[in-house]
């Protein structure tokens, strides 16, 4: 037989949604787990696979925090980003392997978001190569920007730099998180209690608040940009 | 059930599975699992690229579609059924293909379920899969301990539905701790919850088929349903999900939303066949091919009414080696496993050999 | 100073093999650990300056054309980001190395499609474990014995964790029969003055500029520098290799072109399309032998080159097959007779129409690679391991060697007739999803083309180890040899 639920069960099971746990839960449980089990930041970007279809269509969600992020300073950047909406365009279609590509003024950043085929460090490089000096007054109001400006002489620093700002994807199936964390903290062999995946990706949200859900959808996945164009008559 | 009994000698054959498998509130006479079900007929018409990529004969165009029965199914071994409660859901078609004398008819079968993976990537796996997680005790976690995982920021465990008292839950948990390939599984099948209607679920073959087209490519391939009405599931914010008509809602609302629907706009699916790729697992059904691949519309599927003598139909078995011309079994021991296990099984439950007496089960193309 | 120029001093302080290859027949690559980085750092002092009978001098290279005596032997050092630990290198100066090099080949598996069998935590010993790679030693010599002494002096600094032996094979072939090597780089501000007509390096292709491999140098794209790393001393004049041991499936190679050739048939493709006919030029004991015939056609449409070296490009049609020669003057232009996805333009696709337009010649790397393992009898199928001791060399892993392998021989994303497929002799293919589409003639009018597709490539090249290591100017190695700590 079942036993009968309690009041005792019901109060715990109401438990999430009563303001004081949330608060305890908020400022002692997560600080307390976080300081017992820290988990690194995961790095940003989709992670390198051999599939075609995981290598085409891929995301980039570039988060830029504004040196000056008051109406004065987003301003800026949005006229930075329109003078040179030309050289930014001839660019990505010179690069050839992008779907798509935009800016956007969100919270205090300057965002550019993508859809590009193939290597991250290949389409980051050859951006570059076609218009570093443009992107180069963007750096330039961003934090951190002049430490990899100009980009075109700190290549390697600026392609880390934009993936440490590109948002860590979060893998498409939620278990996967348990063995990336590992992998980042070079642990192996440990053992994982389903139940504790909530915990998993608190203490992950917790170093990384800003994340891209899950690999995102695609109507029709595995195909480049230059095959749709070559398949539609538009010249590749 | 508390067990003092050994797990069965590996390797695993069909018997051993078919042992555990039975509950001790299911029924002989019926299957171990997907106990409860219902089947209704309806037609498939496949799509005008479905021959680019397979010959078989159900996906080369006909007019009026190719006839098919589908059974739908709750996963649970148990006898009754309890459509409320957080299950995998089974959707088994057979299509009937065309031939030049219709006594003659033949048959191919697709088999799917709710979840996107199977628990493990072996027969053996799964019978140590399916002792731990055969059904045993389940109450109430008790709430100081619920309390304290809520404080180890884990899920706690979930109450028991009305009158549940065995449950797998907790076996399965277990056994997915140790095993990584059983934790996407098992996850999905916690959480999976209760469709509120068997035509608003999307369903998976889970396994790799081999596909070959007119010119002899081929192609390893997997099958989803994806019902056009959309995906809907009871609401899970409440913990004792309460539809209008109780536990047993789900064969009363296929009936109603076929008798709505007659004549006109019958509730579809469509057939999506994902395209595997160099490095994928093609071969491990416990790990689900990401929505990244190519997916192919390889055609739409309209229910149209309940079969005529749905008791009749509850003998009826299907099963995943059921295959045709065009349509082989890829190298999944699991898969090769089954078919072996649902004869098996067929056998025992006495169930119809008809139409299979004719038919063959198809093994790998040579 | 004329920075895209190299003078004598800078000449004589690159290590050689990097600007041209050696011609010297065997190689021994020495895996080894620095475990007395005291000891380690007097072989380096020693090896720069030479004279030290104990210890073996760095080989460099030498202004093309100076009159010298011809090379017996050779000695090379790189140094993988451990082994630069090891030393003792400043954390500073550690970090301003590439990520790539940081991280090392095996954490980049999966750029390099390393996965299945190439995992490399299926690789043998030494490469199990990857942190106790620190230095790969290379000599070259005509004889073991050499090689031999100058390992045993190798041991009496470093801790040896493997060797790999590795020979040219007769006619500069590698397993698989084809004629290797045939196409490298040639730099500007070295290589200058026109080659002649004889020159076997001559090509189409623009001479690269010296940024390309040596690192401070100035690269194609005009205003792009690979970073060098610090301090300059170390860093400048320095380039990155990837050192590859590849292992290759010589007998499934043979057998897949005998299948591919008997499915052709069944097909009831006419063997004239492919120009069977014409493979009797080259190799006339195939001359009335068709269905060998036909083999030699796949395998020359996989390459781009038949395997005396001929490349498919320079066929005016498929019946002058062979007329050309091991040639390198050709560019894919139109009407191109080698198929897009054939391993040298896929790999290499020259002033071709790509993608990535600005792409176009910024990947090339520079190869020196032989063969190991016993003789290969093909009549006398065996399990013995052969395969090649790659280098593939440039001043940026990440833009050259990573960017080839990870978007051009797998992925096929520079021309979308290829997107999704892999490199036929190097990719991770697996036979359930490949594909490599094989150039026929229309008709018989020998005019127009049209693509064959082929399935069931499997994998005939298997990663067995390999790391990216450091090779450091001579300066480079002094300074790593005065480190302390």
């Amino acid at each position: 037989m079942t036993p009968k639920a309690s009041w005792l069960d019901s109060f715990v099971d109401g438990l999430p949604t009563r303001g004081w746990f949330q608060f305890l839960s908020r400022h002692v449980v997560v600080p307390y787990w976080v300081w017992r089990d820290p988990k690194p930041k995961l790095p940003g970007g989709p992670r390198p696979s051999p599939q075609p279809g995981e290598n085409l269509q891929r995301m980039m969600n570039l988060v830029m925090p504004l040196k000056d992020p008051s109406p004065m300073g987003r301003a800026k950047a949005a006229l930075i980003v329109a003078q040179n909406v030309d050289e930014i365009f001839a660019g990505l279609d010179n690069v050839g392997t992008v779907h798509n590509a935009r800016f956007l003024l969100l919270g205090n950043n300057l965002c550019m978001l993508s859809v590009y085929d193939g290597d991250f460090s290949n389409y980051i490089r050859d951006f570059i190569a076609t218009i570093g000096s443009v992107f180069d007054a963007i750096m330039d109001q961003v934090e951190g920007g002049e430490e990899v400006s100009p980009t075109e002489q700190k290549i390697e620093r600026f392609i880390d730099w934009v993936q440490a700002h590109d948002l860590f994807q979060v893998p498409d199936f939620p278990s996967d998180l348990f063995a990336l964390q590992d992998q980042a903290m070079r642990r192996t062999g440990k053992a994982h209690g389903l139940r504790s995946l909530p915990r998993e990706y608190i203490l992950q949200l917790h170093a990384n608040p800003d994340v891209s859900l899950g690999g995102g959808y695609r109507a029709y996945p595995g195909v480049s940009a230059a095959q749709i164009r070559k398949n539609h008559g538009m010249g590749w | 059930m508390e067990s003092t009994e050994s797990p069965p000698p590996l390797p695993a054959t069909p018997e051993s599975i078919l042992k555990i498998l039975y509950r001790v509130d299911g029924d002989p006479d019926r299957r171990p699992v997907h106990t409860v079900g219902i089947s209704a007929t309806g037609f498939f018409k496949a799509s005008e690229v479905a021959p680019l990529y397979c010959r078989a004969a159900h996906f080369q165009p006909h007019r009026g579609g190719h006839p098919v029965t589908v059974r739908f199914s709750n996963g649970s071994g148990c006898k009754d059924p309890h459509d409320s409660w957080s299950d995998v859901r089974g959707m088994a078609t057979r299509f009937t293909l065309p031939a030049a004398n219709p006594a003659e008819k033949t048959y191919t079968d697709l088999i799917a379920m709710t979840l996107p993976e199977f628990f493990s990537s072996t027969p053996d796996d799964f019978q140590e899969f399916a002792w731990a997680a055969r059904p045993a005790d389940y109450v109430a976690e008790r709430p100081w301990r619920k309390f304290l995982d809520m404080l180890k920021l884990m899920m706690p465990l979930r109450n028991p539905y009305p009158n549940e008292t065995i449950s797998p839950d907790l076996g399965a948990m277990n056994f997915a701790e140790r095993n990584d390939a059983a934790k996407p599984g098992v996850l999905e099948a916690a959480s999976i919850g209760a469709p509120t209607c068997y035509l608003r679920a999307a369903y998976h073959a889970v396994h790799t088929f081999i596909v070959t087209n007119e010119q002899g490519v081929q192609r390893p391939v997997r099958f989803s349903w994806q019902p056009v009405m959309g995906v809907r599931n009871l609401d899970s914010n409440t913990s004792n999900p309460k539809p209008a008509n109780g536990d047993f809602y789900l064969q009363d609302q296929l009936r109603q939303s076929l008798i709505t629907s007659i004549g006109k706009d019958h509730p579809r699916f469509t057939l999506m066949m994902t395209l595997g790729e160099a490095g994928d697992a093609l071969n491990d059904p416990s790990r689900a091919w990401p929505p990244h691949r190519t997916r192919i519309l390889m055609g739409t599927l309209s229910i149209e009414e309940i079969v005529n003598d749905p008791e009749e139909w509850e003998k009826i078995s299907f099963n995943p080696g059921l295959l045709t011309d065009g349509i082989a079994m890829s190298d999944d021991k699991v898969l090769k496993f089954r078919v072996e296990t649902y004869k098996l099984s067929s056998k025992q439950r006495n169930a119809s050999p008809c139409p299979f007496s004719g038919a063959t089960i198809h093994d790998t193309q040579g | 100073m004329d920075m895209a120029k190299l003078n004598d001093d800078e000449i004589g302080n690159v290590q050689g093999n990097i600007l041209r290859g050696y011609t010297l027949p065997a190689v021994r690559h020495m895996i080894l650990r620095i475990s007395d980085s005291a000891a380690a750092r007097a072989f380096l002092a020693a090896s720069v300056t030479g004279g030290n009978p104990n210890v073996p001098q760095i080989t460099t290279e030498q202004r093309i054309g100076a009159k010298l005596p011809k090379l017996v032997t050779a000695f090379n050092l790189g140094f993988t980001y451990q082994g630069l630990v090891a030393l003792g290198l400043a954390p500073g100066d550690l970090a301003s190395f590439p990520t790539e090099f940081i991280e090392g080949m095996t954490r980049r598996a999966a750029k390099l499609s390393d996965f299945g069998d190439s995992d490399p935590s299926n690789w043998p010993s030494p490469y199990d474990q990857p942190d106790h790679v620190h230095v790969i030693a290379t000599a070259y010599a005509s004889d073991d014995t050499t090689l031999d002494s100058i390992q045993k002096q190798v041991e009496q600094a470093f801790d040896l964790r493997g060797i790999h032996k590795g020979y040219s094979l007769p006619n500069g072939a590698v397993y698989f029969g084809y004629k290797d090597g045939l196409s490298q780089p040639r730099f500007l501000g070295f290589h200058d003055g026109a080659p002649s007509r004889q020159d076997p390096t001559r090509t189409e292709e623009p001479d690269d500029p010296l940024g390309t491999i040596l690192l401070g140098k100035p690269t194609r794209l005009p205003d792009l520098k690979f970073g060098t790393p610090q301090p300059k001393q170390l860093g400048n004049l320095g380039t990155f290799n990837a050192f590859r041991v590849l292992k290759q499936d010589c007998f499934g190679f043979e057998d897949f072109l005998t299948s591919t050739a008997e499915r052709l048939r069944q097909q009831g493709v006419d063997t004239r399309l492919v120009g069977v006919e014409s493979v009797g030029l080259t190799y006339p004991d195939l001359k009335d032998k068709p269905d060998l015939a036909l083999r030699e056609v796949i395998a020359a449409q996989l390459c781009g080159r038949w395997r005396e070296g001929t490349p498919m490009q320079l066929q005016e049609t498929l019946r002058k097959a062979t007329t050309a020669g091991p040639s390198n003057q050709f560019d894919y232009g139109d009407g191109a007779l080698c198929p897009v996805g054939a391993h040298i333009r896929r790999n290499n696709p020259r002033g071709g129409e790509v993608v990535q337009r600005i792409a176009n010649f910024t990947r090339r790397l520079v190869r020196r690679g032989m063969s190991y393992g016993d003789t290969l009898d093909l009549a006398n199928p065996d399990d013995k391991e052969r395969g090649l001791l790659g280098n593939f060399i440039g001043a940026s892993l990440g833009a050259q060697f990573e960017a080839v392998m990870c978007d051009w021989l797998n992925l096929g994303l520079h021309s979308p007739e290829i997107t999704g497929s892999n490199d036929p002799l190097l990719g991770a293919n697996t036979p359930e999803t490949s594909w490599f589409d094989l150039n026929l003639w229309k008709d018989d009018d020998q005019v127009a083309m049209e693509k064959h597709r082929i399935y069931g490539l499997p994998r005939f090249v298997t990663t067995r180890g390999g790391a990216y290591t450091f090779l450091p100017s001579l300066s480079g190695i002094q300074y790593l040899s005065g480190l302390t700590g």
